[in-house]
């Protein structure tokens, strides 16, 4: 198994095989994956909010999903992945904390919102989204691999799933 | 100013400030609570990057517990308290009058986030009244919520929460210690102020 790659908080992270991307510890972010399995290449993005409208800058366009996924598919193209074969697979947007009356407040709603965006982002883009691990109230590991395309999900006290 | 990392040394003492009234504050709260001695460290506030708030307080896939509260007014903020799981579970045992060890898991998880979340909102609670004092504010909490989870994950929410402002992360870090135990019980004190609080404090302060 290739060593894996670390891709951190509002991190792009673009491979081709072999290679294994994990991101840790998703809470209400979301670890997107795309992958194009004929040319082996494939890419992971820690996004952390829906979008970049109220952004002065952005100095890692990961960190929104309507900045990162334009960005992910263009870095695939350049490693020569086909688009028509770009599949998705992605995970978090859980709400660590409860309160009654404020799940859907900017803080608490922020994971749904992230689900809800990077769902719309893909549409647009005519990515066909294959696998989600999505909401609940529990952090997330994911780790993929060029070599399986599975997606890996662990969440604790849970357990894992392969997706 | 709105951009926290445009923040200087003037600024920063302030919110330190802040910070070691409010832990004093808690410190003795829980004192009183525990009738045990708790120290506390001096605080250290920093401008951390969002993007490394994660790695921040340790290993992304330790097992913590936080307590969460808000207080939405003159001055809106989320405070957490953050406590290393097993530590949490035996500060919650310091206060639970009866022996659980004998219930199911499902039953003891419930009593001691129970009893969690009354030590976190009385920490943040007097972390609160500190800045209440100080500015004049009046500033009502929201009833605690508790969530034991990957210290990432915590952070990754924490991270996104300041991400709405900007690139900056201001941490308060405290770290109160209680005595006459074995085993030392830290905890961790977290101030995120919502987009444009955190100009109204130190405005308020004086300071901007």
């Amino acid at each position: 198994m290739a060593q894996p790659i670390h891709v951190g908080m509002a991190d792009l992270v673009v491979s081709k095989h072999p290679a294994t991307l994990v991101t840790l510890g998703l809470g209400s972010c979301i670890g997107l994956v795309i992958f194009d399995q004929v040319s082996k290449t494939a890419g992971m993005v820690h996004i952390m909010l829906p979008d970049s409208r109220d952004a002065k800058n952005i100095p890692k366009p990961g960190k929104f999903a309507d900045t990162a996924v334009p960005l992910l598919l263009e870095e695939l193209a350049k490693l020569g992945a086909s688009k028509a074969q770009l599949r998705a697979k992605m995970a978090g947007g859980a709400q660590m904390f409860s309160m009654p009356g404020k799940s859907d407040s900017a803080i608490f709603g922020v994971g749904s919102r992230n689900v809800e965006a990077t769902t719309k982002m893909l549409a647009a883009a005519g990515i066909r989204l294959v696998a989600s691990d999505t909401g609940g109230s529990k952090g997330r590991s994911v780790e993929f691999s060029t070599e399986t395309l599975k997606f890996i999900v662990k969440t604790l006290g849970t357990g894992t799933k392969d997706l | 100013m709105d951009n926290i990392s445009e923040y200087t040394n003037i600024h920063m003492d302030a919110i330190r400030e802040v910070g070691n009234i409010g832990t004093g504050n808690a410190a003795t709260a829980l004192s009183r609570l525990l009738g045990r001695v708790v120290d506390m460290d001096v605080p250290v506030a920093e401008l951390v990057p969002i993007y490394e708030v994660a790695d921040h307080y340790g290993s992304p896939e330790t097992h913590v517990c936080a307590v969460l509260v808000r207080t939405e007014g003159e001055f809106s903020c989320s405070l957490i308290f953050m406590i290393d799981e097993e530590k949490a579970d035996l500060l919650a045992d310091l206060v639970i009058p009866m022996d659980i060890s004998g219930m199911d898991a499902e039953s003891r998880l419930q009593i001691r986030d129970s009893a969690l979340s009354e030590q976190g909102n009385i920490i943040l609670g007097a972390f609160l009244n500190a800045l209440a004092q100080i500015t004049g504010w009046v500033l009502p909490t929201t009833t605690p919520a508790v969530a034991r989870d990957m210290l990432g994950s915590i952070m990754d929410l924490v991270a996104s929460m300041f991400g709405v402002i900007g690139d900056s992360a201001m941490l308060v870090k405290t770290s109160l210690h209680i005595k006459e135990l074995d085993e030392e019980l830290g905890g961790t004190v977290i101030m995120i102020p919502d987009p444009g609080s955190l100009e109204t404090l130190l405005a308020k302060l004086g300071v901007l």
